[in-house]
């Protein structure tokens, strides 16, 4: 079910969707990235054009502005490799939201072509490479909040067991996990009461649980709690999944 | 008036009209919403007072428990549906009783004795239908209500009453009794209608 | 900087309110997620196959529409239509004047609500009151009800036996328990002594012209126990196709609203009583109402007719949990109401509530619960491109279009990603960026690193 419609990974090359917010804000996040799929065997290309996969003006109802971004997205990475994205919210766009918003367009089979050959990081690795466990060590209680634009795929189960697997690792699940964080994309700019609700809610269900690290596969969740937190005066440490793995090979802990 | 309706339909054919396919209904099986697992190999009488239970009705299978029981709580005024009278009379000694229901003085039957049509054992609900019920009011407005339910009429599970519905003109479905959460989400039974569900299984 | 109207309006939602709203919704919502996945091996395919039934139906309404028409007549119903609100109120009058009758007791129903009846025939000089009891509590408080199954969820128990005080129904006591049996003893009386019973209809099947009623309170009963006369105002999209899949609906109906197996009474009616039966309505009539609903059926949008009005969207969403439902601003609150309210306006009347689909921080729990699986936030989606398509304003929403020259320009891109290393050294008030400054308003923007991993990479390259 979950692979219906997926193009089977074969080979050993990719390229890598760095996101705009790890271009803009998160290199670690993006080098990490590399570091993983590297160690998994995986030749990294970095396609230069990149730039956005559309969802920002996708979600703001500006569908012609979206469209063009996508567009470009689809030159780009151009070709038959997988694409990987560290985050789920940007696969989410492809895979689902482009194919949406193309759904009347002529150019929707190349889209959707796209969509078929974009993981999610943690989804890659165990749903595409079926790599189950990680190796290496990492000394620390982790709260991994699973971003929502996972919801039906097998990103939020792939990166428990990931996590899980990691020697040293000790995974903290905490109250309201289903429950969005509040970032929502504009949503965080047009709502800033209730996006920072949100976002307070989760801070108290995470607190709760006293974790050394907030992990995520989307830092746009982990910007905005992280944001929010530093802003209260009571930072978290919050780090991408791909951070996590990355650090675990090379044994290194939290603390 | 049938201008009206031409015009929705009109509107529904133009609002249709431009769909290529439309959704197909799909083939199910209606099992799959039954809780077979916990129905198998039960006796539907203990399967129904234990649904019934949880959903705070309560059965009997002998009359004189079930009159006890009224008799403790001091429900001793009530109605009795006139065609199960001969055989319970006699259990219902020191009760006023009526046989005929008075809809001026619905507050003065503690309790109402009806035919139910059947009832359900997986949800532990009581079947009553237009035909078996003597009166509607009675088997609702008064505090209690006990639906006298024949054993050959008890439903498995759900899809099994959907399918037994039958053709009378009203059926409904009792599942506990009368509640709500209105306030502050705070159960409370007894709102419109019956604060007690009781069955006699006979 | 401008803000959005329900931002706003969950921003002045009183404290204890957001709390009762935030509780009661969540306990509901995870009672229904255990009892689900507890009693049913597989809940997803239920809901898809729900979905299925009723995309199937309200897509071919062409035909069931007359099917059931033909079935409830040949039952002894009366059947009608009313393509708009104001035609609704008026034939509702219309019977009631027909039979000399003053007295109208109302069950629960969303429709009556979306077409204010209760209002328009006060104007007309008939009684129609409100019997379940958090819309009678709604009523004589001249309020209006802020959740699809909970309509007083945003009241506490003081307010309501202030109100009850208010209305000589006893002396000021905030016991529940105490309020329900006010109200009871209140309503017995009213029911026997109104004229017309008016009910909604959660499903009617086309197959025998079947419909079902459910209510948890025993209302619908005793208006269809105590009254002559049942008028039943029933949406053009409540047509199920066979009596089968009422097994399905019930079902998940019962556990996706309230978390109950099944709702308490659950009421199926062919059509008005027969002579044997004492009690009950002798004349029964059916009220097909439009009002909106084939602009509905037009849209892109036409899934949301799937909806079965179980509120469990409602439960699941954040935003409603901060909001409440009156900040909607309509009959139908929360993720349903933020796709329906503003398509129920018609083509003109769609600016209004534009910023209803907004409202979203487009999570997907409305989509993963919902009994009908609904994909509520493709729908919201789709709403937000057509207001932007309608150039409707919507307060605070960055414009896209220079932002997506730049991000199909990779030249410009990356230039722009290193040039604006600049923000770290500028004050948040002199952000050049309206977005990024409303941003800094409740958090910390991270350091700005635009092109380093890009140097990284190349490096990378190079070394190997």
């Amino acid at each position: 079910m979950l692979n219906q419609g997926r193009t089977p990974i074969t080979g050993q090359r990719v390229q890598l969707m760095a996101t705009c917010l790890c271009d803009a804000f998160y290199d670690d996040v993006a080098a990490a990235t590399v570091e993983v799929l590297e160690h998994l065997g995986q030749e990294v290309i970095f396609p230069e054009g990149q730039t956005c996969c559309g969802q920002p003006a996708f979600n703001g109802g500006d569908w012609d502005a979206s469209r063009k971004v996508v567009r470009h997205t689809v030159r780009t990475f151009a070709g038959d490799l997988p694409v990987i994205v560290p985050s789920g919210s940007c696969a989410a766009m492809l895979s689902h939201g482009a194919a949406l918003e193309f759904e009347k367009e002529k150019d929707l089979g190349e889209i959707v072509a796209l969509g078929r050959r974009t993981w999610e990081l943690a989804d890659f690795i165990v749903n595409g490479l079926g790599v189950k466990a990680w190796p290496g060590r990492y000394d620390a209680t982790v709260a991994f909040h699973r971003s929502c634009h996972s919801r039906g795929t097998g990103s939020g189960e792939a990166a428990t067991a990931l996590l899980e697997s990691i020697a040293g690792v000790t995974l903290r699940p905490f109250g309201e996990g289903e429950q969005c964080c509040g970032f929502g994309g504009t949503f965080a700019v047009t709502f800033p009461h209730i996006s920072a609700a949100m976002g307070d809610l989760k801070l108290e269900h995470i607190r709760a649980v006293q974790p050394d690290v907030l992990v995520s596969a989307d830092m746009s969740c982990l910007m905005h709690l992280g944001g929010l937190a530093t802003k209260e005066g009571q930072p978290i440490k919050t780090l991408h999944l791909a951070q996590v793995l990355r650090d675990a090979l090379k044994k290194s802990g939290a603390a | 008036m049938n201008e009206e309706r031409e015009q929705i339909m009109m509107r529904v054919r133009r609002a249709l009209s431009p769909i290529q396919e439309r959704a197909a209904l799909p083939r199910y099986d209606s099992e799959m919403v039954v809780q077979r697992a916990m129905l198998a190999g039960r006796d539907r009488v203990e399967l129904l007072a234990e649904r019934m239970q949880r959903v705070n009705g309560q059965l009997f299978t002998d009359v004189h428990a079930l009159v006890a029981h009224l008799s403790a709580q001091g429900w001793k005024h009530g109605y009795c549906d006139p065609v199960l009278w001969p055989a319970l009379a006699v259990h219902f000694q020191g009760f006023t009783v009526e046989l005929e229901f008075d809809r001026t003085r619905v507050d003065d039957y503690a309790f109402g004795i009806t035919r139910a049509a059947g009832a359900i054992a997986e949800s532990g609900t009581i079947v009553l239908n237009d035909t078996t019920t003597s009166r509607r009011l009675a088997a609702l407005t008064p505090w209690v209500h006990v639906a006298v339910v024949e054993r050959a009429t008890i439903f498995l599970d759900v899809p099994a009453a959907i399918a037994g519905l039958g053709p009378d003109r009203n059926v409904i479905w009792c599942t506990g009794p009368s509640k709500t959460a209105d306030v502050e989400g705070i159960l409370i039974e007894g709102v419109h209608g019956p604060g007690v569900q009781l069955a006699l299984v006979v | 900087m401008k803000f959005q109207p329900i931002d706003l309006a969950a921003a002045g939602l009183r404290p204890d309110k957001r709390a009762s709203v935030y509780q009661s919704t969540k306990a509901t919502h995870e009672k229904r997620t255990k009892l689900l996945f507890e009693q049913y091996n597989d809940p997803d395919q239920l809901r898809r196959w729900a979905g299925e039934v009723k995309q199937h139906a309200i897509e071919n309404l062409d035909a069931y529409l007359p099917a059931v028409e033909a079935k409830l007549k040949a039952n002894g119903a009366q059947v009608h239509w009313a393509s708009t609100a104001e035609s609704a109120c008026q034939q509702v009058l219309k019977i009631m004047r027909a039979r000399g009758a003053t007295k109208m007791v109302k069950a629960k129903t969303m429709v009556s609500e979306e077409i204010e009846l209760a209002d328009y025939l006060g104007r007309h000089g008939i009684e129609a009151l409100e019997t379940d009891l958090g819309e009678f509590i709604v009523q004589i408080d001249h309020d209006h009800p802020s959740h699809i199954v909970r309509p007083i969820i945003h009241k506490n128990r003081r307010e309501i036996a202030r109100s009850f005080e208010r209305e000589g129904l006893g002396a000021y006591n905030d016991d529940p328990q105490t309020i329900t049996s006010r109200a009871r003893q209140f309503l017995r009386h009213k029911y026997l002594a109104a004229d017309v019973g008016l009910t909604g209809a959660n499903f009617v099947s086309a197959e025998s012209g079947r419909m079902v009623l459910v209510t948890n309170e025993g209302n619908s009963r005793f208006c269809l126990a105590a009254t002559k006369c049942h008028i039943a105002l029933i949406g053009i999209e409540k047509i199920v196709p066979r009596d089968y899949d009422l097994a399905l609906l019930l079902n998940l109906l019962g556990r996706s609203g309230t978390a109950q197996e099944l709702t308490v009474y659950t009421e199926f009616i062919t059509g008005p009583k027969t002579a044997e039966q004492p009690d009950g309505p002798e004349e029964m009539h059916v009220i097909f109402v439009d009002n909106g609903r084939t602009d509905v059926l037009e849209s892109d949008c036409r899934e949301i007719l799937r909806c079965i009005r179980c509120g469990a969207c409602l439960n699941v969403c954040p935003v409603y949990r901060q909001a409440s439902g009156h900040a909607y601003r309509s009959v139908y609150p929360g993720p349903v109401g933020a796709v329906l309210s503003p398509l129920l306006e018609g083509k003109h009347g769609f600016a209004k509530k534009a910023d209803l689909p907004k409202a979203s921080s487009l999570c997907g729990a409305c989509h993963e619960v919902c009994p009908v699986n609904i994909p509520i936030p493709d729908l919201l989606l789709r709403l937000r491109n057509r207001a932007n398509q309608e150039g409707i304003a919507s307060p605070g929403t960055p414009p896209m279009g220079a932002w997506a020259l730049l991000a199909s320009q990779p030249l410009a891109w990356r230039t722009a990603l290193v040039a604006s290393q600049v923000m770290n050294h500028l004050p948040t008030n002199l952000l050049p960026i309206p977005a990024l400054r409303a941003w800094q308003e409740e958090r910390v923007l991270p350091e700005w690193r635009g092109g380093k991993f890009r140097q990284w990479m190349s490096q990378r390259r190079k070394a190997k």
